[in-house]
């Protein structure tokens, strides 16, 4: 008879089996297609019984909290099931737009925390669909996207980038060391965030390829990749940006492209071609993707130590919205001195950083209460470092990082320093 | 009602990010959006942060005459916390801490808006060598409320209804002030209701008309370190309902007895509306689902209680499978939730309401459910059994043996479409269909009824009972603005 170790409880198994999708064993399961219109996805709305199970993150040991923007809103309308049935109100005809309700579904980073947990195959598989439909349907209705959203969006539409920063001043990061071949099929798509606010990761990764042999190069005329537009529901003016982005790459001969920044990647993989129909056939690489093939194939050895102890934050855009946890996780760990100590909300639970969706701009409480609640779990690990392969997650870390307590990096920045 | 003068006020106590008369905030608690009850109306909603301010709150309601609801999740299965005649609905969310936890005499101290979430995340980060009960409900839904309706938990066996797993009462009473009950009222203990008047009973079984619970203490229990699960599997209800009458009054360290008919077993099984069988029996297909959870401190104790527990199926023929190899033996797609549902199978999940009907088609659900004489159990399922098929809908049954085998719940679900009127209007009639049915039988009580179903009761009780209840009420809430239209409470 064997003796039940209290510490197993814990629901390995369940999580072995993959979690939640056992749902798609569900004989007759109603299907249904991603990216789609509101419309769409109405007469599903109302399964909902805002039983709260969004909340939490039941599969794990500590059932925790995973939804930002309703332990920060706290009233029913900021979690999912909240917006669920306002949802439903409003396509009903119950409820009106107001800019209030507009703001509801906009005071949310859509980080897809809830959908995971629900166990309504339909929510679980789409619900991220129609909060986006919500967003769209706003922009059509005139209350959104958020004033500071729309003003970043006039700057896109500028100079490129929603920094405020000028289009001429994007590649300034490029140092004489940085070797790149302006033949290559290869283009490094660095994004805006990298660009402007953490050139260390473009530099890293710049130097990484450099030390790999990898000809690339960076496109002088590279452009915002829309997502910061895209997220905020203005769904043909990111249109018109994949679009202007997609002849680049075409006209310069891009075959292949990595990127070190996840929503980049996401935007680039997979909104192009699956929610605008651009199917530009060029395939997309995140960073630490394209180094664990490296790892793999021995084409990369780490030759020096880097003796940390870190956490890994899995950002929204690879993990939850693309389902890659592991390859960072992966590489991590190949680095020798590197011990990674996983926070309690990880993987598919993990509790978002606060910066995306569109909230770091207009929902200022919201986000940092979002990043100081990442940051202290992060310390609870007694990790000293806390570590991500998004440089919009990074940013939001460093900004919101007090007294040093922990140090936040980039994947790449750790790389670069055991290669 | 001057709503703006009044959120201007309210706004004076918890600030005005926690006040609102917004319809989009109104919306949500306007609904069950689970039963087949009609809606309510909520005028405005506030999330208090401690009991000073739900006093407040509350005298604020009085002096205005405004019904005052109090709210944790709002959902439940007579939708008694939908407000019936509008005013202020208290959502106590934010009161969501443990404020103590005692190991020695094994109880928790929390506050009105706690969940079992809240609970558990807790008490398995601080105290992992104890737990809570593990409610059916989602990990989301309220402690107190459950408690205060007689919910019922993994535990129903050694502890009894939630109700009896309350140790003692901070309540706000409908005027404002802030009483204490039990061992609480008079030491910093919260160890029990005894030996005191028991005026907790004030509160439980209300249906919040009686008081805003603002903490209470909950018991709980040691995680002893050898379990076993037992899932056998018999023909029909008839077959199997002695032999869990008999291991109910055998002790043998069980702490979990529950049967559940092949209808509720689907929706373990994760099968959807067009997957299921109306009418398992017809098919042929076994009816009776057991689960038997035994627990001992040592591994002696546990193989002696395993070998007991056994040998009681067997006398019934009845093979005593465990969980794991029971689940084992149904098709891999046929698992669903069933094997993650128990600590000694590598889990321990609520089970969920998309598991106790077929969410995907809709999304409604509303159940009879009964407190029972054991010896009605079996006739309770059958007549219920007969109204679901009439309708043609799958009977999905479930019935948790309590407290030492002192009596059991039963209950039936009816799912239904909410965006079908005529569906929910046919489920309206299948629920009441089945209360009447089963008030043929002896010792049939409804917990969280509906209004409905309240006014049943009292007709029926002795005029003096009802006369009684109804001053109680009266003398607690004069101004009757605790969560008036349901419960015990006027119109």
């Amino acid at each position: 008879m064997e003796r039940i170790n209290l510490k197993k409880e814990k629901i390995s198994k369940y999580l072995e089996d993959s979690g939640i999708s056992h749902i798609t064993a569900v004989p007759d399961q109603q299907k249904l297609d991603r990216y789609k219109n509101l419309e769409y996805y109405k007469d599903i709305l109302y399964q909902c019984g805002k039983c709260g199970t969004c909340r939490t993150a039941y599969h794990e040991e500590g059932w925790p909290h995973v939804c930002p923007s309703g332990e920060f809103g706290k009233f029913e309308a900021y979690y999912l099931g909240g917006k669920n049935l306002l949802s439903w109100a409003l396509t009903t005809g119950r409820l009106k737009w107001t800019e209030n309700m507009a703001k509801i579904f906009y005071q949310c980073s859509v980080c897809m925390a809830c959908m995971q947990q629900c166990q309504i195959p339909e929510i679980h598989h789409y619900a991220g669909e129609w909060l986006m439909a919500m967003r769209e349907e706003a922009v059509q209705k005139g209350f959104g996207p958020m004033p500071e959203q729309q003003k970043y969006t006039d700057h896109v539409t500028k100079e490129y980038n929603p920094y405020m920063e000028k289009h001429k001043d994007r590649t300034n990061w490029i140092t004489s060391n940085i070797k790149e071949n302006p033949d290559a099929k290869l283009a490094y798509f660095v994004g805006c965030t990298t660009s402007y606010r953490e050139q260390n990761v473009a530099i890293a990764t710049a130097e990484i390829l450099n030390s790999l042999e990898v000809e690339f190069r960076v496109l002088r005329d590279e452009r915002c990749c829309g997502s910061p537009v895209y997220m905020t529901g203005q769904t043909d003016k990111a249109k018109e940006i994949a679009e202007t982005n997609i002849n680049t790459f075409k006209n310069e001969g891009i075959e292949r492209i990595i990127t070190s920044c996840a929503g980049c990647y996401r935007t680039l993989k997979e909104i192009y071609p699956k929610k605008f129909g651009f199917e530009h056939g060029i395939e997309v690489l995140h960073l630490p993707e394209f180094l664990l093939e490296k790892l793999n194939n021995d084409e990369l050895t780490f030759n020096n130590k880097v003796n940390m102890k870190i956490t890994y934050h899995d950002p929204c855009h690879i993990g939850r919205h693309m389902g890659i946890y592991e390859p960072p996780r992966e590489v991590l760990t190949k680095i020798p001195g590197i011990e990674l100590i996983e926070m309690a909300r990880n993987r598919h639970n993990a509790w978002c950083c606060g910066s995306g969706g569109g909230v770091r701009s207009a929902f200022k409480d919201l986000s940092i209460f979002a990043a100081n609640e990442r940051i202290e779990e992060a310390k609870e690990t007694t990790a000293s470092a806390i570590v991500s392969c998004c440089p919009f997650c990074l940013n939001q870390f460093k900004t919101n990082i007090d007294n040093n307590e922990i140090q936040a990096f980039d994947l790449s920045e750790l790389v670069r320093k055991a290669i | 009602m001057n709503n703006s003068k009044v959120v201007s006020e309210l706004e004076q106590i918890v600030g005005d990010r926690y006040v609102s008369d917004e319809p989009e905030i109104q919306f949500l608690y306007h609904y069950d959006f689970i039963t087949a009850e009609p809606e309510g109306k909520c005028d405005i909603a506030i999330m208090p942060e401690s009991a000073e301010e739900v006093q407040e709150i509350v005298k604020i309601a009085n002096k205005y005459k405004i019904p005052v609801v109090p709210w944790v999740s709002g959902i439940n299965f007579g939708s008694i916390a939908t407000p019936r005649k509008g005013g202020i609905v208290v959502d106590l969310r934010r009161m969501n801490r443990v404020l103590e936890v005692n190991e020695d005499d094994m109880y928790a101290v929390v506050e009105g808006g706690i969940t079992w979430a809240d609970l558990k995340g807790y008490l398995d980060k601080h105290h992992p060598n104890f737990r809570a009960g593990i409610t059916y409900s989602p990990p989301g839904t309220g402690v107190i409320p459950s408690c205060l309706c007689y919910g019922m938990f993994d535990l129903g066996m050694i502890g009894g209804t939630g109700a009896e797993f309350i140790n003692g009462l901070e309540v706000v009473l409908p005027t404002g002030e802030l009483i204490r009950t039990g061992s609480c009222s008079l030491s910093k203990y919260w160890f029990g209701r005894q030996p005191l008047p028991d005026i907790s009973g004030l509160f439980i079984g209300w249906e919040g008309t009686t008081g805003i619970v603002t903490k209470a203490a909950i018991k709980l229990w040691p995680k002893l370190p050898y379990r076993t699960d037992f899932l056998p599997i018999a023909s029909r209800m008839e077959d199997g309902a002695p032999m869990m009458i008999k291991l109910s009054k055998a002790g043998l360290g069980i702490v979990d007895l529950c049967m559940i008919n092949m209808g509720w077993t689907q929706s373990l099984q994760c099968f959807d509306q067009k997957s299921v069988a109306i009418d398992p029996v017809a098919l042929g297909i076994p009816d009776f689902v057991a689960v038997i959870t035994t627990q001992a401190y040592t591994e002696e104790q546990h193989k002696a209680q395993c070998e007991a527990i056994k040998s009681i199926c067997k006398e019934h023929n009845i093979e005593p499978l465990t969980a794991d190899v029971q689940v084992r033996n149904f098709p891999k797609n046929m698992w669903g939730l069933i094997h993650h549902i128990f600590p000694s199978t590598g889990g321990q999940l609520p089970i969920h309401f998309w598991t106790c009907w077929d969410f995907s088609r809709g999304g409604g659900g509303e159940w009879i459910g009964c407190y029972v004489s054991i010896r009605n159990v079996v006739k309770y399922y059958n007549l219920a059994r007969e109204v679901c098929l009439k309708y043609d809908k799958t009977p999905q049954f479930y019935s948790r043996i309590m407290f030492g085998g002192h009596y059991c719940v039963a209950r039936i679900n009816v799912n239904f479409n909410k965006n079908d009127p005529e569906d929910i209007k046919k489920t309206r009639q299948i629920l009441k269909e089945i209360h009447d049915a089963v008030q043929q039988l002896d010792g049939v009580i409804m917990y969280k009824p509906p209004k409905w179903v309240v006014q049943y009761y009292k007709d029926k009780t002795l005029p003096a009972t009802t006369k009684l209840v109804e001053s109680v009420k009266k003398f607690l809430d004069p101004n009757n603005i605790m969560n008036p239209g349901q419960g015990i409470g006027e119109d």
